[in-house]
């Protein structure tokens, strides 16, 4: 049990910036930017002993894309947001301090294209397969249609 | 340190070896079904409406509507549809079972819908008469 | 994998491994129920290091729940998988509830926790029976299989289906329990609790399965398990009091009285034992709630239009936990939806568990884990991989098979095979 939990959040995020606000009871939302992000969770994970981060997602939204880092302790939810440009998908990996995020990380490069700088196995395809084209936008973006894919792929089934 | 017996299973097997085969004996006699088992769907036409509830809802895309003409309300004329089921797509979820207004669908207990003829599962039913 | 000199460059931060020392471990394999590819790196019989690849059942389930209205979405995440269906459908239920104004009535959320039950009854059958085939011992897998019937025949009375039970809706469930259930429930969860104790005998006693099992698998301690975000049956065998029904309650999981199980021994027999004791209590919580249950209605109608916002929700499946999280717009059909199955946790930890052991043990420290590969994967593509010579897309596999099995039509096509090669 954490007592005063947004207080404490408040506090900090106040340092660097970062917007905190609670939607619905027992839940946190903080928005940070990309050059605090780490200092952030380190934070949480070292100072404030919130160790389990169940996912990361990644979000198409419009101009940016959006990483969502989804964190639980006993009956809190606390959701930590960051935004890259699409222009510039480059993020920081948080594999350092929470070596667990490997695969999650892996998941958004190859669904959204984002790199994340520091992760050593960000390289490899996880989902894709080999023979993905080059020039075919990453799959959940949502200018990629479904259509697409399939015809790109190879995947078109004969209708009789 | 577990204690290693010898022979743990031995009164099981010999439980075994006294009982009566559970395998069913399916198809050479009839297999028990519960009441609620969900198989392949039948529509009674005379209650159909062509309200298109059903088509909206179905997760599968099984129904689609045929027109079948118009019919005069008052001075307008409105068309009038029916539904034509393909029921190889379909999921035996029951959500047109659910949301029929005018209980015209139901999921009966036939289960046997192998084919070598697609063509069979299609049922028009309520489109022809 | 088509330039193995590549793949020494980029696994900056691994160790350096040459060819000859690479096994590749399916995708398609004996051992394995699901195909999944794990590059082996070995020395003599150990393995020093695992890579995985996923993706070979990956059906493109996010990306296609974002062209479907609400409802149909939940027939849809049901069939991610079969053996933890509820549980999907039940997850992206709450997530969306989380988004209206509605409560979901009493008497609905204890038949939630009755089927959830069930379902956990009948997944850990299943796994205790796996377990025992890979040790080669089939009589055990028959034995278990036989029992698990019991609860599947229960479920089919209940929802009309073995295994998708279709039985959730928004703000509720579709249909009550019938007439005059309660006393054969609780019979036939006093056989299972008889049953899981004989097989508990077994495997403390039995030589075939201390073998195979006692001492196998890399011992990781606390912290490490907490790092790598172990979720479930994972995290608890080291002794980590992490379970989703005990935090953060839902359904009717803070109504029911139940105690969570964990264990100390690090090894694939401790699995065993907290499996199957794990199986004790879920039967003691569906005699409880059965006949504990409240009257009132079962379903509360909303509308087909989910108002604007975000929310995420998590549950306990039977391999960890389960996490689904909505983004709405407020229109007809969502704007994002993740789901995160246990497995995809879980696999940090079990490369883990890989580590230094012998290869003859691999399938039964995988299958340890309670791999789910069929929840994990979302999106399909037809791939093959055909170690060191060449590789084939997937257009290449397909013209093949045409060309085996419908000759006359691969003449008709033959320059689409020649296109493809």
């Amino acid at each position: 049990m954490i007592e005063n939990l947004v207080e404490q959040l408040q506090t900090y995020a106040a340092q660097s910036n970062s917007r905190v606000s609670v939607p619905r009871k027992n839940e946190t939302l903080i928005e940070v930017d990309q050059e605090h992000i780490k200092d952030f969770v380190s934070h949480l994970v070292n100072d404030l002993r919130i160790l389990h981060l169940a996912t990361m997602t990644g979000l198409d939204l419009g101009q940016n894309i959006g990483i969502i880092y989804h964190f639980f302790q006993d009956e809190n939810t606390i959701t930590v947001k960051s935004t890259v440009p699409k222009t510039q998908p480059t993020a920081l990996s948080i594999v350092d301090i929470i070596p667990g995020a490997i695969l999650y990380e892996m998941e958004i490069h190859d669904l959204f294209g984002v790199t994340f700088t520091g992760n050593p196995w960000i390289n490899q395809k996880l989902l894709l397969p080999d023979d993905w084209p080059a020039d075919l936008p990453p799959p959940l973006l949502k200018t990629t249609k479904p259509a697409e894919i399939r015809k790109r792929l190879h995947l078109e089934v004969e209708q009789k | 340190m577990p204690h290693r017996k010898v022979g743990a299973v031995i009164p099981e097997m010999f439980r075994q070896m006294l009982e009566k085969p559970t395998t069913e004996a399916y198809p050479y006699k009839p297999i028990q079904l519960p009441d609620r088992f969900r198989g392949k769907l039948d529509i009674d036409p005379e209650k159909c409406t062509g309200c298109q509830v059903c088509a909206v809802v179905c997760p599968a895309a099984v129904i689609t509507m045929i027109d079948k003409g118009t019919r005069k309300v008052g001075d307008r004329e409105l068309p009038v549809k029916r539904p034509l089921f393909d029921l190889s797509s379909c999921i035996f979820c029951g959500e047109c079972v659910d949301n029929c207004a005018f209980r015209a669908l139901e999921l009966t207990k036939q289960f046997e819908l192998a084919t070598p003829n697609k063509a069979d599962l299609i049922m028009r039913k309520a489109v022809e008469n | 994998m088509s330039d193995e000199s590549k793949v020494r460059e980029e696994s900056a931060g691994l160790m350096e491994y040459s060819v000859e020392n690479l096994v590749p471990f399916g995708p398609i394999h004996p051992a394995l129920k699901e195909p999944e590819y794990f590059k082996l790196i070995l020395e003599g019989e150990k393995i020093i290091q695992v890579i995985p690849r996923i993706g070979y059942v990956h059906r493109g389930l996010e990306k296609a729940a974002e062209s479907r209205p609400w409802v149909q979405n939940m027939y849809m995440f049901e069939r991610t998988c079969g053996i933890c269906s509820f549980v999907h459908s039940l997850c992206y239920g709450q997530a969306v509830e989380g988004l209206t104004i509605y409560e979901v009535p009493r008497r609905a959320k204890y038949i939630r926790l009755i089927i959830s039950e069930l379902e956990r009854i009948h997944s850990h059958l299943l796994w205790v029976g796996l377990m025992g085939h890979w040790a080669g011992f089939e009589t055990l897998f028959m034995w278990v299989w036989n029992d698990r019937e019991v609860v599947l025949d229960l479920v089919e009375a209940i929802s009309g289906n073995r295994v998708h039970k279709s039985m959730n809706a928004f703000c509720g469930v579709r249909r009550d329990m019938p007439e005059n259930m309660e006393n054969r429930i609780v019979e036939r969860m006093k056989f299972i609790t008889d049953r899981a104790h004989y097989y508990r005998e077994i495997i403390d006693t039995e030589e075939t399965m201390l073998a195979r099992t006692e001492n196998v698998g890399n011992k990781i301690n606390q912290e490490t398990a907490e790092k790598l975000c172990a979720v479930g049956p994972m995290a608890r065998y080291v002794g980590l009091r992490h379970d989703v029904r005990l935090n953060d309650p839902y359904a009717a999981y803070d109504e029911v009285p139940f105690d969570i199980v964990t264990r100390t021994e690090g090894d694939v027999r401790a699995l065993l034992r907290l499996r199957l004791d794990e199986l004790v209590v879920s039967a003691n919580m569906v005699s409880y709630a059965v006949e504990h249950l409240p009257e009132g209605p079962i379903r509360v109608k909303i509308e087909p239009i989910i108002p604007a916002g975000e929310h995420s929700s998590h549950c306990e499946a039977p391999r960890g936990e389960i996490f689904y999280y909505v983004k709405s717009t407020g229109g007809r059909t969502p704007d994002r939806v993740k789901s995160r199955q246990p497995t995809m946790a879980n696999i940090p930890t079990a490369l883990e568990l890989l580590k230094g052991q012998e290869l003859a043990d691999l399938p039964m420290v995988l299958t340890a884990i309670d791999p789910c590969f069929g929840c994990m994967d979302r999106m399909s593509f037809l791939e093959t991989e055909s170690h060191k010579q060449w590789t084939w897309s997937g257009e290449q596999l397909r013209q093949y098979g045409i060309k085996h099995y419908f000759p006359e039509r691969f003449k008709a096509n033959y320059s689409k095979f020649k296109e493809a090669h």
